[in-house]
């Protein structure tokens, strides 16, 4: 186990050094930068350079990498070029409040899904199979925000029931209850979302276990069928689902841009975006580090889940017996 | 017992999903049978907006959170450095200017102007006497000075500072302190456009003279609420970084008239749909760009107020003059009379009428409609006229060929007309001008282009074949030989189309070199007509967007918005009031 680690957090250090060189010389090889947004039109070309020379950019691109690189060592994400901010003080609280809002999206479908999934698979094609296929059709296809400003036209600006966007009303910066009257609307919107894909795996996975011989075995031996479904078929069930929950661990803390920009949320779809067109270089690179860390985090724990979940499955360096 | 509940579950998705839908539907269709009614109003409401919405007839009250929204954050409040909308939105609250524009777009020292008089101009007309008001003072408690106006100026014209607006100030040529209150500018020549840079923001010496100019721009004043010491009527609170500004009345604030509001909130919006979404909720209460194809439906809620009136910016179909940028070098827009033609192709009333929805006004120069520099008959007139331009084409050596299309010497008249992306007002004129342009036989591609890519790539270094971009006048001066000189060249100047004219750049010259407003008059008339005929632009249309205010907001009628003036949606805003 520990073997295993070490190794894949030595090949987690090298990908994500390679991420970082490559994502470096694309977002310098973009046309523009940070100067051309930011400086008016019309200042003398002196200017410009000494602008630049301000702002570290005339420097060749492997001087600033490392420059960087070095920075990044030491935890400093750097400073945005257009106002000298530093990066984390915006990166942190915009990733914090994506992880709320998707965090809660995910759990909500998660514990639906699942269950949901796993009854549908006992009573295929029944009246709550064809339901929860239709939301998966729905989920799919309707994009999100579309089903966002519906929620809006409809729950808050004729019902009032929900506010219409923002995460917080003034003044209530922290009040639990208030957020929660918040969430419900983006919330429903991304749920839906991960729903229609985690209802299909949930499904199809169980019901591709329920058709195994060992569970005809089971049945033929007398074991009742509540049993065999939470005992004998549902932990096979699950590893797949695991797999595509982990490659959506990124996710929680990337955000959904379209939804954030619909309901104003503060989160990180947006802010990459302004901060791609603005070429604001230093957030660019901390928001690819950070996801990278997470997608690389994500996929581990995917696959330290597998093996909790099926003893059949050996975490370990050579033929060592773990998990 | 579980599967029972799930079978519940099941029956109660359906009935929300299905209600879901059909609210959708029902949502559209209120939507589309009480829009007529609305436009009905409409009609009336053009003349009693200002005085119908927010009722004038009670008095002003004290105190009270005012919302006032946006689309994109500040950079910096530094006002030496401010060269985004945001950023000087919330300056309007946070700082005095030196002086203040009246609704006329004239000069002024108003109470809540530093300066206590107006300038006074030397008989030679370079030199500028500019006197403070005794009162005013920093939200720190010092006294603005002298020497803030004259650090200030300095600042602005040090090009090693990187500041905005150099252009504003090279031509001083020095700063004298006269006494602690009092400064005289000197000008290098007679230049009347300068009575509008006194319409500026000053910094605190006292906080910032010993920072090296260098690092200005990078230090914490400006970013940093409790390091930016302003002299307005409110205060910086905080910031929200992406989301708010708070802004409290200074309770130490120095004018004789004191603002009414007692805290100013300005968020930050995802975009402009979604503000206008929280216009019509009564999350903000004030939002100074409806876009285009919301204003109707933000005109059937009859508790927003809206003024449309067009802005200090306006919008033009630019040609390159430099033959480097056409196959063989050879220039498409050599001819005057080629350049006349697709003038008179364009159906540019169309534009203003379907695409702008008619808040917009045609234009021949680059001078405002009715401001004092206004040509009128002066200009020439295009009116759309496919037959005329055709005439005008085939006088100019121009002949179809084998596809329709013209051609001049074996050169096709097929170009490529760039546009920034994510403009749709600019995306739609863009197609009105391929189609117009078809109709006499040339052939013009739109091709869109990510802004920071394209300033860089094609407009600052001058390389593209014609452009659609627009002009945001920052002062009511209509100079503007800094586009159209030939002084002006890229990458260093604005005249990005390399347009040269002996005679205009003599005129640009002439116009400043006056303080004689009817001596100006006469000269940008003579602009006007040499512009207009030979035309290094189409020019198309001043235009503007709407200003929607919610029903908590109130002000007397001369303290209402003046779209015509750069942040003129806040104008007076020391005088308004909120209700709840």
């Amino acid at each position: 186990m520990t073997e295993y680690l070490v190794r894949r957090l030595l090949q987690s250090v090298l990908v994500i050094f390679l991420i970082t060189v490559a994502t470096f010389l694309l977002i310098h090889a973009a046309p523009g930068g940070p100067t051309q947004v930011m400086l008016a039109p019309g200042l003398s070309p002196e200017a410009m350079a000494q602008q630049k020379a301000n702002m570290g950019l005339d420097k060749p691109i492997p001087i600033q990498y490392i420059k960087w690189v070095g920075g990044l060592l030491k935890g400093d994400l750097g400073y945005t070029f257009k106002n000298h901010i530093p990066v984390g003080d915006l990166l942190w609280p915009r990733m914090a409040n994506t992880l709320i809002l998707m965090g809660a999206a995910w759990f909500v479908s998660l514990i639906i899904a699942i269950p949901w999934g796993i009854y549908n698979s006992t009573r295929e094609y029944g009246l709550s199979d064809q339901t929860s296929s239709f939301i998966s059709y729905l989920g799919f296809a309707m994009p999100s925000f579309w089903f966002g400003i519906l929620l809006q036209q409809w729950l808050s600006l004729e019902l009032d029931w929900f506010p219409l966007s923002d995460m917080h009303s003034r003044g209530k910066e922290g009040d639990i209850g208030d957020l929660f009257m918040h969430l419900v609307l983006p919330v429903s919107v991304l749920a839906l979302g991960f729903l229609a894909s985690y209802l299909k795996y949930a499904r199809a996975s169980m019901l591709e276990v329920l058709d195994q011989d060992y569970i005809r075995t089971a049945r033929a031996k007398g074991v009742k069928e509540r049993k065999v479904v939470f005992r004998h078929a549902l932990r096979n069930a699950l590893i797949p689902v695991i797999t595509v929950i982990g490659l959506d661990l990124p996710i929680l803390v990337s955000g959904a841009v379209l939804t954030e920009n619909v309901f104003n949320w503060p989160g990180m779809g947006r802010f990459y975006v302004e901060n791609a067109l603005a070429r604001e270089y230093s957030v660019l690179m901390a928001i690819t580090i950070v996801t990278a860390v997470i997608v690389i985090i994500g996929n581990l724990l995917a696959d330290i889940l597998y093996a909790v979940v099926d003893p059949r499955v050996k975490i370990s360096g050579k033929g060592g017996k773990s998990a | 017992m579980k599967l029972k509940r799930m079978n519940w579950w099941s029956v109660l998705l359906i009935v929300s999903l299905v209600g879901i839908l059909f609210t959708g539907c029902s949502t559209n269709n209120n939507a589309s049978t009480s829009t007529p009614p609305a436009t009905e109003n409409n009609t009336n409401k053009e003349n009693d907006t200002q005085t119908e919405a927010p009722p004038a007839a009670d008095q002003p009250v004290d105190g009270g959170t005012i919302t006032l929204s946006t689309f994109s954050d500040i950079v910096s409040l530094n006002p030496v450095f401010i060269n985004d909308t945001s950023s000087g939105d919330v300056a309007q609250f946070l700082f005095a200017k030196l002086y203040d524009l009246n609704r006329e777009g004239n000069v002024t020292a108003e109470p809540w102007s530093l300066a206590a008089e107006a300038p006074k101009v030397s008989e030679d007309g370079k030199t500028y006497t500019v006197k403070l008001k005794d009162s005013a003072k920093w939200s720190d408690g010092q006294p603005v000075t002298a020497d803030d106006i004259i650090f200030t100026i300095d600042t602005i014209r040090n090009p090693e500072a990187g500041a905005p607006g150099i252009s504003l100030m090279d031509k001083v040529d020095k700063i004298e302190k006269v006494d602690d209150k009092t400064v005289s500018i000197t000008l290098k020549q007679i230049y009347a456009p300068f009575q509008y840079s006194l319409v500026v923001e000053l910094i605190p010496a006292h906080v910032l003279k010993d920072i090296p100019v260098t690092e200005l721009q990078k230090n914490a004043y400006g970013t940093d609420p409790a390091k930016t010491v302003t002299n307005g009527p409110w205060k910086w609170t905080a910031w929200k970084q992406g989301e708010s500004h708070t802004m409290d009345a200074d309770p130490n604030y120095w004018g004789e008239v004191k603002p009414h509001i007692a805290q100013v909130i300005y968020k930050i919006y995802a975009d402009q749909n979604t503000e206008v979404q929280a216009l019509l909720k009564g999350d903000t209460d004030h939002i100074s760009a409806i876009p285009v194809t919301q204003v109707e439906a933000v005109k059937g809620n009859d508790k927003i107020a809206i003024i449309e009136k067009p802005g200090a910016q306006y919008e033009y179909l630019n040609f390159n003059f430099d033959p480097k940028n056409f196959p063989d070098n050879y220039g498409l827009f050599e001819g005057q009379k080629t350049r006349q033609a697709i003038a008179h192709a364009l159906n540019r009333q169309g534009m203003v009428d379907n695409i702008l929805k008619g808040v917009g006004a045609l234009m021949n120069a680059p001078f405002l409609p009715d401001t004092w520099a206004d040509p009128k008959d002066a200009a020439v007139n295009y009116d759309y006229n496919a037959e005329t331009a055709k005439k005008l084409l085939a006088e100019d050596g121009w002949v179809a060929g084998k596809d329709g299309i013209l051609e001049k010497d074996g050169h096709r008249f097929s170009f490529e007309l760039q546009y920034n992306a994510g403009n749709s007002r600019r995306e739609q004129v863009a197609a009105v001008i391929q189609q117009n342009l078809k109709d006499v036989g040339i052939e013009a591609t739109p091709k869109a282009i990510d802004f920071a890519a394209w300033i860089d790539q094609n407009v600052t270094p001058g390389k593209y074949q014609a452009l659609l971009l627009a002009w945001s006048l920052n002062t009511p001066d209509p100079d503007s030989e800094s586009i159209f000189s030939s002084k002006y060249f890229p990458p260093a100047g604005q005249n990005s189309g390399w347009y040269k004219n002996e005679k205009l750049d003599q005129l640009w010259i002439d116009g400043y070199s006056t303080v004689d407003q009817n001596e100006r008059k006469e000269i940008y008339k003579e602009v006007a007509k040499e512009i207009s005929t030979d035309l290094p632009y189409v020019f198309l249309y001043q235009y503007g967007q709407a200003i929607g205010t919610g029903p908590r907001v109130h002000w007397a009628e001369e303290d209402r918005p003046e779209p015509s003036l750069g942040y003129g949606q806040y104008f007076h805003a020391i005088k308004w009031w909120v209700t709840d």
